[in-house]
C-alpha cells in the first residue's frame, strides 16, 4: 500500500498505531511483520510472492554462510552467486514489469538491504538472523520500502534492545511523518504535475528558459519525492520505536559536487561504499586501482537508479567530477565559496537531464537548449510557467536549503523562540489539513516506486 | 499536545466522512478494491469541498492559473487543450470511399479557441482553427465541411459556450445547425419558431465539478421546442454490452436532479441510439458524434424520419462496424476537435 494515500493516512495508520500501542511488547514485532505483509499484498496478493521467496532465500543463505564460515572459498562462492542472482532478477523485473500491477514495489530497496545483510554475515560484521521474523521485519519494513533509507542489519539489531515507546516519541514520529507527507503530496506532487506539463512540450521547441525550468522542476520533484518518502519512513519508524537513518541533508546550494552527493540519498551512497568499494578495492593501495574503484562505485549507483545507459553515464560523470574535485579542485573550492555553489548548482542541473530524458539524443537536445542553441532564449511558454510557479519554486528552494532548519533551531534557543515553538503542534495540525486537501487532487499522484 | 491535535484533525475529518458514508455507495471488495477505496475517499472525504477549495484557492493565490487542468478566468472556466498531435481526415475519407453516401463533416472548436484572448497570458493552447483547416483540407472532394469555427467566433459575444461546462450551449449549436442543414438540402427551422424554456438557471457543469471554483457565474440550461414541428415517436438505446432500452423521448429529465445536467439532452451515453419521428420523408441520417452533438440532435430531428446516432467515444475507430451505413441517405460526422484527436490518433 502506498503510504502517501488517503487509505493509509485516514484508515490504516491510526488502526495500526492503536493496535501496536495496545498489545504487549512481545507481540509487537510479530504484529509489525504481519502488517508489513498485509500492506504489501494489499490490492494484489500475488505481488507478495517475490519478496517472500527473496526473504526465504536470504534467511537460508545467511544460516548457510554461518555453517561454512571456515571454508572461505565456499562462502565467497555463495555470496558471489547470491549477489549475481539477486541483481540479475532485480534488473530483470524492473526492466520488464514496470507497468505491471504485479510489480513487487520496493524491490530496489530490499534487494540492496538483503545483499547488505548477506555481505555483512560473510564479512562477520554481524551474526546471521536466527529469528525469521526479525529478518522479515528488517527486509520488508514497510515505511522504508518506497524510497529508503537503507539501514544496516547491525543498526537494526541494536535498536531492538533499547526501544523506547512513549507519547513523546509518538508525537515526534507523527510530526516527522506529516512533514514528510507534506513534502510528498504538497510539494513533490505539484512539482511532478508541472514537470509533466512541461514534458508535453517537445524538447526541440524549448527555449533556454523552458529547458532550465524543466530541469529545475524535475530536480525539485525528484528531491521532494525521495525526501518525502524517507522522512515519512523515519517518522513512522519512530512511531513504532525504530530509528531510521537520515537520507538527505539539504543538498542544494552546497559548495561542491562532493558535498552535494554526500547529502543526497546518503544511505544509498553509504551502502555502495561499504558493500562495494571497501569490500572489493580496499586491498589495493595503488592509486589507479583506487580511482577505478571510486568511479565504478558511482557507475553502479547510477545503475541502481535504472539499468539504462543514461543512468550509467550519469553515475560515470558524477564519479569523474568527484574524483576531479578530490584531486585538483579541493583547495580552490574552499576559497571560492560562492563560485563553488554556482558550479555545483549548474553541474548538478545539467546532469539531472540524463534522469528524465528518454535517451541520450533527447538529453543532447535538452543540453543544446540549455546552452541557448535551442529555440531562442525566452519563449512564451517558459514565461507562462515561470510566472505561474515562481512562488512555488522559490519556496521549494527555501525548504530545500538549510535556512529553514536554521531558523527553527535558532528559535528553540531563545526564550521567545521557545514560546513560539510551543505552537508547533498547531503548525503540524495545519500541515495535516493541507496534506489532506492536496491529496484530494485527482491525477497528480504519480508514484515514484514504479521505477524504483 | 501534538498527538491530541493531530487526533482531533483526524477525528473531525473522519466523522465528516462517516456522515457522507450514509448517503453514498461504498465500494464493495473486488479486484480493484484498493483503487476504488482510494477514489471513494478522495471524493467523499469529510469536508471535501472546503478542503479542496482551501487547496485550489491557495494555489491560485500564489500565482497558479489553472486548477486540475482547467484555466480559471474571470468570465469562465476553460478546459486546457494542448498537444502537438497532427490530425487528418482519414476516418471520413475511408468511410466516404466505402459507402459513397453524401457525407458531412463538422469539427467544433472548444471554448479555449474561441475565447483564447481571455486565457492567461502565454498559456499552452492548441491552435484549433489551424487543426480544423488541416483536417478539412485533407477531405476527399465530395465530403462537405461546415465551418463551425467562423460561425462560432463571429458569435463570440453571445452565450454560445457554457461558463462552467466544457460544452457549447444550445444557442451555439443552433447556429451551426442552421448553416449545416442548409448544406444538407433543408430549410432550417427559424429561431423565432422555437419556444425556449430554462430548465435550470443554476447549472454548474463538469468544469465546475472538477475545480469547485464558484466565483464564475452558474449557467443556464435551455431546451428548445418547436411546437408545430415533427414529434419523436420512438427512441431505442443500444448499449455497448448489448442491452436495449426504449424511451418515448430523447430528453432525460432525471439528469436535471444529478450533478451532470448536460446529460439531459440524450440521457445516459450509449453506443447507438435510433430516433424515429412522425415525419414521412424517407430521409434517414446517420450521425457519428461525440457528446458535443447532444444538444444539436433536437434540431436535426425536425428533418428526418430516422436518425441513427453512433457514439464515437464508445466505438473508437471501429465505428463503421456498428451499423450498416448503406441504409441511410446522409451521413454526418459531428465531433469536437479534442475528441477527434483523442479518438483517431
Amino acid at each position: 500500500m502506498q503510504i502517501a494515500s488517503l487509505t493509509f493516512v485516514m484508515l490504516v495508520l491510526p488502526a495500526l498505531l492503536l493496535i501496536y500501542y495496545l498489545i504487549p511488547d512481545k507481540a509487537r514485532q510479530g504484529f509489525l511483520v504481519l502488517s508489513c505483509f498485509l500492506l504489501y499484498s494489499y490490492g494484489n496478493p500475488v505481488r507478495v510472492l517475490y519478496p517472500s521467496a527473496f526473504l526465504c532465500y536470504d534467511y537460508g543463505t545467511g544460516l548457510l554462510l554461518e555453517k561454512v564460515r571456515k571454508n572461505r572459498i565456499a562462502s565467497t562462492g555463495i555470496v558471489c552467486f547470491s549477489v549475481l542472482i539477486q541483481i540479475a532478477s532485480m534488473s530483470y523485473i524492473r526492466n520488464t514489469a514496470q507497468e505491471n500491477e504485479f510489480f513487487p514495489f520496493g524491490i530496489a530497496i530490499y534487494t540492496l538491504q538483503g545483499l547488505g545483510y548477506l555481505i555483512g554475515v560473510y564479512r562477520r560484521h554481524h551474526a546471521p538472523a536466527v529469528n525469521f521474523i526479525e529478518l522479515a521485519l528488517y527486509l520488508l519494513f514497510f515505511p522504508s520500502l518506497f524510497a529508503g533509507g537503507l539501514f544496516s542489519y547491525t543498526d537494526f539489531t541494536k535498536q531492538k534492545q533499547n526501544k523506547h515507546l512513549n507519547i513523546i516519541s509518538l508525537s515526534d514520529g507523527l510530526s516527522l511523518f506529516i512533514r514528510g507527507l507534506a513534502e510528498k503530496v504538497v510539494l513533490a506532487d505539484t512539482f511532478g504535475y508541472i514537470f509533466r506539463e512541461l514534458q508535453q512540450i517537445a524538447p526541440e521547441n524549448m527555449s533556454m528558459l523552458t529547458a532550465w525550468l524543466t530541469t529545475i522542476i524535475f530536480s525539485m520533484y525528484l528531491y521532494f519525492e525521495l525526501l518525502g518518502y524517507s522522512e515519512m519512513a523515519r517518522g513512522l519508524g519512530r512511531c513504532f520505536g525504530y530509528e531510521l537513518p537520515k537520507n538527505f541533508s539539504h543538498p542544494f546550494f552546497t559548495p561542491s559536487m562532493t558535498a552535494f552527493m554526500k547529502s543526497y540519498n546518503i544511505t544509498l551512497v553509504l551502502w555502495f561504499e561499504t558493500n562495494f568499494r571497501r569490500l572489493l578495492f580496499r586491498k589495493y593501495s595503488d592509486k589507479y586501482a583506487y580511482h577505478t574503484g571510486f568511479i565504478l562505485t558511482w557507475v553502479f549507483i547510477g545503475a541502481w537508479y535504472g539499468v539504462r545507459i543514461k543512468f550509467i553515464l550519469w553515475g560515470f560523470l558524477i564519479g569523474i567530477l568527484l574524483l576531479n574535485e578530490k584531486l585538483f579542485l579541493e583547495k580552490i573550492i574552499k576559497k571560492q565559496y560562492i563560485a563553488g555553489i554556482v558550479y555545483t548548482a549548474l553541474t548538478s542541473q545539467l546532469l539531472w537531464v540524463l534522469f528524465f530524458s528518454s535517451n541520450l539524443t533527447e538529453a543532447g537536445i535538452y543540453w543544446k537548449a540549455m546552452f541557448g542553441f535551442g529555440n531562442g532564449i525566452l519563449d512564451q511558454t517558459g514565461i507562462y510557467f515561470l510566472v505561474s510557479y515562481i512562488a512555488l519554486i522559490l519556496s521549494g528552494f527555501y525548504i530545500a536549503t538549510d535556512l529553514f532548519r536554521n531558523i527553527t533551531e535558532r528559535m528553540s534557543v531563545s526564550d521567545f523562540g521557545q514560546k513560539i515553538m510551543n505552537f508547533m503542534p498547531l503548525f503540524h495540525g495545519a500541515l495535516l489539513i493541507l496534506c489532506l486537501a492536496s491529496m484530494l487532487y485527482d491525477g497528480q499522484h504519480e508514484h515514484l516506486w514504479l521505477w524504483m | 499536545m501534538t498527538v491530541i491535535l493531530l487526533f482531533a484533525v483526524y477525528l473531525t475529518v473522519l466523522i465528516g466522512t462517516i456522515r457522507i458514508f450514509n448517503h453514498t455507495e461504498f465500494p464493495v471488495p473486488s479486484s480493484q478494491f484498493a483503487e476504488e477505496l482510494e477514489e471513494y475517499l478522495r471524493q467523499n472525504l469529510g469536508f471535501h469541498d472546503v478542503l479542496f477549495q482551501l487547496k485550489s484557492r491557495s494555489d491560485l493565490m500564489i500565482g497558479e492559473k489553472m486548477i486540475q487542468g482547467v484555466y480559471i478566468t474571470d468570465e469562465r472556466l476553460i478546459e486546457k487543450q494542448f498537444s502537438y498531435q497532427e490530425s487528418n481526415a482519414d476516418p471520413v475519407n475511408d468511410f466516404y470511399q466505402k459507402y459513397a453516401i453524401p457525407t458531412y463533416l463538422i469539427l467544433v472548436p472548444s471554448a479555449s479557441e474561441i475565447y483564447e484572448s481571455t486565457l492567461p497570458a502565454n498559456a499552452l493552447n492548441t491552435n484549433q482553427e489551424k487543426l480544423i483547416k488541416a483536417v478539412y483540407a485533407d477531405t476527399e472532394t465530395g465530403i462537405r465541411c461546415v465551418d463551425a469555427y467562423h460561425i462560432l467566433s463571429s458569435l463570440k459575444d453571445s452565450y454560445i459556450y457554457y461558463r462552467t461546462d466544457s460544452h457549447w450551449t444550445s444557442y451555439g449549436a443552433y447556429y451551426v445547425y442552421q448553416s449545416a442543414i442548409q448544406k444538407m438540402g433543408f430549410t432550417p427551422v427559424s429561431y423565432q419558431n422555437y419556444v425556449i424554456s430554462h430548465l435550470s438557471t443554476d447549472f454548474r457543469g463538469d468544469l465546475y465539478q472538477k475545480t469547485l471554483y464558484d466565483t464564475v457565474k452558474s449557467d443556464v440550461l435551455d431546451c428548445y421546442t418547436y411546437e408545430k414541428g415533427s414529434k419523436i415517436t420512438d427512441v431505442q438505446m443500444i448499449f455497448q454490452n448489448g442491452t436495449i432500452r426504449r424511451r418515448s423521448d430523447i430528453y432525460d429529465k432525471s439528469a436535471l436532479e444529478s450533478e451532470d445536467m448536460y446529460r439531459f439532452y440524450t440521457g445516459e451515453p450509449c453506443q447507438k441510439m435510433i430516433i424515429r419521428t412522425d415525419l414521412d420523408n424517407d430521409k434517414k441520417l446517420l450521425l457519428y458524434k461525440d457528446d458535443y452533438a447532444d444538444c444539436m440532435i433536437p434540431f436535426l430531428v425536425q428533418h428526418y424520419s430516422e436518425i441513427c446516432v453512433i457514439n464515437l467515444k464508445q466505438t473508437g475507430c471501429e465505428f463503421q462496424s456498428v451499423t450498416d451505413p448503406s441504409e441511410y441517405t446522409q451521413a454526418m460526422f459531428l465531433c469536437s476537435v479534442r475528441n477527434w484527436q483523442d479518438i483517431f490518433q
